[in-house]
């Protein structure tokens, strides 16, 4: 038991449990707040999921009778908010807490406190959104269509029913009554606010806690992307911010930013929220992109085809990706040279993604094949990612998509680069990177089951779109009459929409039964690249127990193997002492390490926003600012508590 | 902390004599301000204004945040943002017509 | 205590602190923030015709003025605890600081002196025309901003006293508080010049 510094140091003794639930709600160590990450993000992933289904059941022939219009509005709208915003988004937050420092050759982030802190705020925020469906109202909608003259919507549809982009002025106060589209402008700005803080943190843990000798231009691709990622976050966060501020406040305080009635503008809330939302696409497919570029190289025992190009295009579509914005407003009224200005810069950035594409190809090409279920997600990310990434170019020419924006054909372009790209990414990842978490493997039968259904259920979902859009479906429409002819192809899509749900439930049996009899893993089962392979699995808690020496990139592929003059892989004579050595100094390290100590703060702080924002919407009831002031003084007690408090108490060591 | 900062710093009394050139700034400012008021083309001014505003911020910039005195690398962070903030808002501006109508 | 540097495990591979690297990495974030709410305010201020009185009809220059030159004095108190800790004079650090504070709470009384003339005697509200409102979020975040600046410098100096002394190595460092300080200075140097100079 370690001895506290001097007492004056902390008001509260600091939590002390290695276990328990305890530990979990006090954790600063990166790989636990990375599951608690992959856990809630998965929850609401089979959230979204529900709502999809739900839809695609109203959607599946002419005049649906499943939800009401009312209902519909929401359901779309929570499905893609919870996808982006609570299923992606903090999957790659998962990702990146757990593999970050790993990747890099460091014991944690560079704030650990912090990183909590921006999990529970996550969670709470994540809370406090689907809270609307218990506790918003929608109020008497304007020129409304509630079936028998309801004035309110039935518990399935009060909830956020804006669309997960929001315009303005119809969730705006004149158009938009009740409370729900508070929760989304609120828990938003909370979820928003919990990634700008991840973000500084990861910049700064990439650009100053590297290992000695890993330069920036050895870091794992992955690495790369989390870094671009960051950026994107850093700086598109903000803009939302403001947006939704200005949404809150037209709502709650009577500004009149949006209310076109009285100067305000509908359009600067496209701009805003565009101006955030393109970049937070790329947001959510790079770092599947980085994982790709992972497991592609391990899988085809060769090199990752041109890292620098790699890298480099990875970059610069983060940075194009600043400049297309308003190619989801061709049709809003902007002026034909900025049309024509906004349409060129999006074919712009089709080429680093085609640069990637074929970096893939080359990584491949020649290269000896295992088909293991990371492989056959990656190639399934880059098949599918190409069809979306080529739709998506059909967009950027301006007077195609006018015909196309706002059909289904939209919705097929970007379900096949989310779903096809980043989802498919994500299992790649999971599949490749379980070991490490558990120190088993995953089935391969199992996980092949799972991909050949999700394959075939996705593009039998996401496929009959493509040409459903241009027959004119329309989007975000709440049923369709039998005199299109859309029924046969909408049926198709529900059935491919129930595939994808049944290859859910075996991903989910195969993690489970993985978790406690999966085959042992061992040191490097993959025989991998990256030096996250170079420690014991399960990782141990300090992660390594030497810092690591670098000399190149993918040096724990060289650490094993040297290449022969036609360039291919020859294992070292000592590759097997290597491993056992590493495997030893892993699990035994001969120093004392010092790793941060749990605490109290971050979760605090993260629960004062649930505070916050209930107190925010409800400030004219009699409770609701002192429950506003009570929110407010918790965050600022948290955080000074926080500041009073040393990262880590003297004397706190970790030994095996 | 300490040991990352290379070059000398300015000393209190420079720090005081910044000071007063900012203030001067401010005064000549606020003297535009109405210069412009009684008539003078605003052509002139607002240029002017903003050079003076530019000229400002640069200095607390690199005196006070001692952006002179670090490393490269911080001083790319707060100009990435910066001109990216500027440019980027510029063209949103611009979709709006609001700077031909400053112009004009 | 805190101030055991770990050496073993921390070294900084850019050569900058990482507090004072992630200091400046949310900063240059705030940019695009305040980079937004000019915009809006920049978009809205020619938009006439709605309810009167619009905030350029109704600025005193003379007085916010005074309140700006009383925000750039801050921000040399602010560099002179800077330079006072770096020596380990922790009294004058103290008193800087404290001097900072002052400042900064003169400033704000300003700025609620300024929103309350608008408000009671101008007739002018938040909700009164989009310029308006431009105006007081705009306004109101840098305040906002300002007062968060004040009770971190406070903090500061509650430390120092209850420590008895600061280093540059505790959690919240001056050094850094400095940085937010003056980068809300420099963010009211460009708003009194696009909002309150140039009409």
């Amino acid at each position: 038991m370690a001895t506290p510094a001097s007492p004056a140091s902390t008001i509260f003794r600091r939590p002390r449990q290695t276990s328990g639930w305890m530990s979990w709600i006090t954790t600063v160590d990166h790989k636990k707040i990375g599951i608690m990450y992959g856990y809630s993000a998965f929850i609401f992933f089979i959230l979204g999921g529900l709502e999809a289904l739900i839809l695609r059941l109203q959607l599946a022939g002419p005049d649906g009778t499943v939800l009401d219009a009312a209902e519909y509005n929401a359901m779309f709208t929570m499905h893609g908010t919870t996808m982006v915003f609570l299923f992606v988004m903090p999957v790659g937050a998962a990702f990146f807490n757990y593999l970050l420092p790993l990747m890099i050759g460091a014991r944690d982030v560079a704030f650990p406190r912090m990183n909590a802190l921006s999990f529970w705020i996550f969670i709470f925020g994540g809370i406090f959104l689907y809270s609307s469906f218990l506790f918003g109202t929608t109020g008497p909608p304007s020129g409304g269509n509630l079936p028998g003259g309801a004035t309110d919507a039935s518990w399935l549809g009060s909830t956020i029913n804006g669309g997960w982009f929001m315009y303005q002025p119809n969730a705006g106060p004149r158009f938009s009554t009740g409370t729900v589209l508070d929760y989304g402008a609120i828990g938003l700005q909370i979820l928003g606010l919990a990634s700008l803080i991840s973000a500084v943190n990861f910049i700064a843990t990439i650009l100053n806690m590297r290992a000695k000798g890993m330069k920036l231009l050895r870091m794992p691709v992955f690495i790369w992307m989390t870094l671009v990622v960051a950026f994107l976050l850093l700086f598109s966060l903000p803009i939302i911010a403001v947006a939704l501020f200005m949404v809150t406040f037209d709502r709650q305080l009577g500004t009149l930013f949006f209310d076109t009635f009285q100067g305000g503008d509908a359009v600067l809330w496209q701009h805003l929220f565009w101006l955030f939302g393109h970049p937070e696409v790329y947001i959510l497919i790079l770092p599947a992109m980085g994982i790709v570029s992972e497991t592609l190289p391990v899988f085809s025992r060769k090199p990752l085809f041109g890292y620098p190009a790699v890298v480099f295009a990875g970059a610069a579509i983060g940075f194009l990706g600043f400049g297309v914005w308003a190619h989801h407003m061709f049709s809003s009224g902007i002026t034909p040279v900025a049309q024509a200005a906004f349409g060129l810069a999006t074919m712009t950035i089709a080429v680093p993604t085609g640069i990637k594409i074929f970096n893939w190809l080359g990584t491949m090409w020649m290269g000896k094949i295992k088909f293991t279920t990371p492989m056959l997600f990656s190639l399934g990310f880059v098949a599918l990612f190409v069809i979306g990434g080529l739709s998506g170019v059909t967009h950027s020419i301006v007077p195609a998509d006018w015909q196309q924006t706002d059909t289904y054909y939209i919705v097929a372009h970007f379900h096949y680069v989310l779903f096809g790209g980043a989802i498919f990414g994500i299992f790649a990842g999971l599949y490749y990177w379980f070991p490490k978490l558990t120190g088993r493997m995953m089935s391969e039968k199992l996980g092949k089951l799972h991909f050949w259904l999700m394959f075939i259920g996705m593009n039998l979902t996401f496929g009959p779109m493509h040409w459903l859009g241009l027959q004119g479906m329309v989007r975000r429409t709440w049923k369709y009459p039998a005199e299109y002819n859309f029924g046969t192809w909408n049926m198709v899509v529900t059935v491919g929409a129930f595939i994808i749900a049944s290859s859910i439930l075996v991903f989910m049996l195969n993690w489970t039964k993985s978790k406690r009899r999966g085959v042992e893993a061992g040191m490097d089962p993959w025989d991998a690249r990256t030096i996250e392979w170079s420690i014991p699995n399960p990782t141990p808690e300090w992660n390594f127990g030497v810092n690591p020496d670098v000399h190149s990139l993918d040096d724990w592929w060289h650490r094993k193997y040297d290449e022969d003059e036609d360039g291919r892989p020859v294992r070292r004579p000592d590759a097997d002492s290597t491993i056992a050595q590493f495997h030893d100094q892993g699990v035994n390290p001969p120093a004392p390490i010092h790793l941060p100590t749990p605490s109290y703060f971050p979760f605090f702080a993260g629960a004062s926003f649930l505070a916050v924002g209930y107190g925010v919407i409800y400030h004219t009831r009699g409770w609701g600012l002192p429950l506003l002031i009570f929110g407010v003084v918790l965050l600022l007690s948290s955080l000074i508590g926080w500041s009073l408090e040393p990262l880590e108490e003297e004397h706190e060591e970790v030994h095996a | 902390m300490a040991g990352a900062q290379t070059k000398a710093h300015p000393s209190p009394k420079q720090y005081v004599q910044i000071a007063v050139l900012l203030a001067v700034l401010t005064a000549v400012e606020v003297a535009l301000y109405y210069i412009e008021e009684a008539g003078v083309s605003e052509i002139v001014v607002y240029p002017t204004l903003i050079i003076l505003a530019i000229l400002k911020f640069v200095i607390v910039v690199a005196f006070y945040m001692h952006t002179r005195y670090e490393k490269g690398i911080i001083s790319r962070f707060f100009t990435v943002g910066f001109v990216g903030a500027l440019m980027l808002y510029t063209v949103v501006l611009g979709t709006f017509g609001v700077l031909s109508a400053i112009g004009g | 205590m805190s101030d055991v540097a770990h050496e073993e495990h921390v070294h900084e591979s850019t050569g900058v602190e990482t507090r004072k690297l992630a200091m400046w990495v949310f900063l240059s974030s705030e940019f695009m923030f305040f980079g937004a709410l000019i915009t809006n305010y920049l978009l809205f201020k020619g938009r006439v015709g709605y309810t009167a009185p619009y905030p350029a009809e109704i600025f005193d220059i003379p007085f916010t003025s005074v309140s700006s030159f009383v925000l750039l004095m801050s921000s040399l108190t602010m560099v002179l605890a800077d330079h006072a800790i770096h020596r380990d004079d922790q009294r004058s650090t103290r008193t800087w600081l404290i001097a900072t504070a002052l400042l900064g709470m003169v400033f704000l009384a300003g700025q609620a002196y300024e929103f309350t003339t608008f408000v009671v005697d101008e007739g002018m509200k938040i909700s009164t025309n989009p310029a308006a409102s431009a105006f007081f979020t705009l306004t109101g975040f840098h305040g906002t901003h300002v007062l968060v600046g004040v009770i971190m410098l406070l903090t500061l100096v509650g430390i120092s006293f209850r420590k008895g002394r600061l280093s540059t190595a505790t959690g919240l460092n001056l050094e850094n508080v400095a940085l937010y300080w003056h980068f809300v200075d420099i963010i009211w140097i460009v708003i009194f010049t696009v909002v309150y100079l140039i009409k």
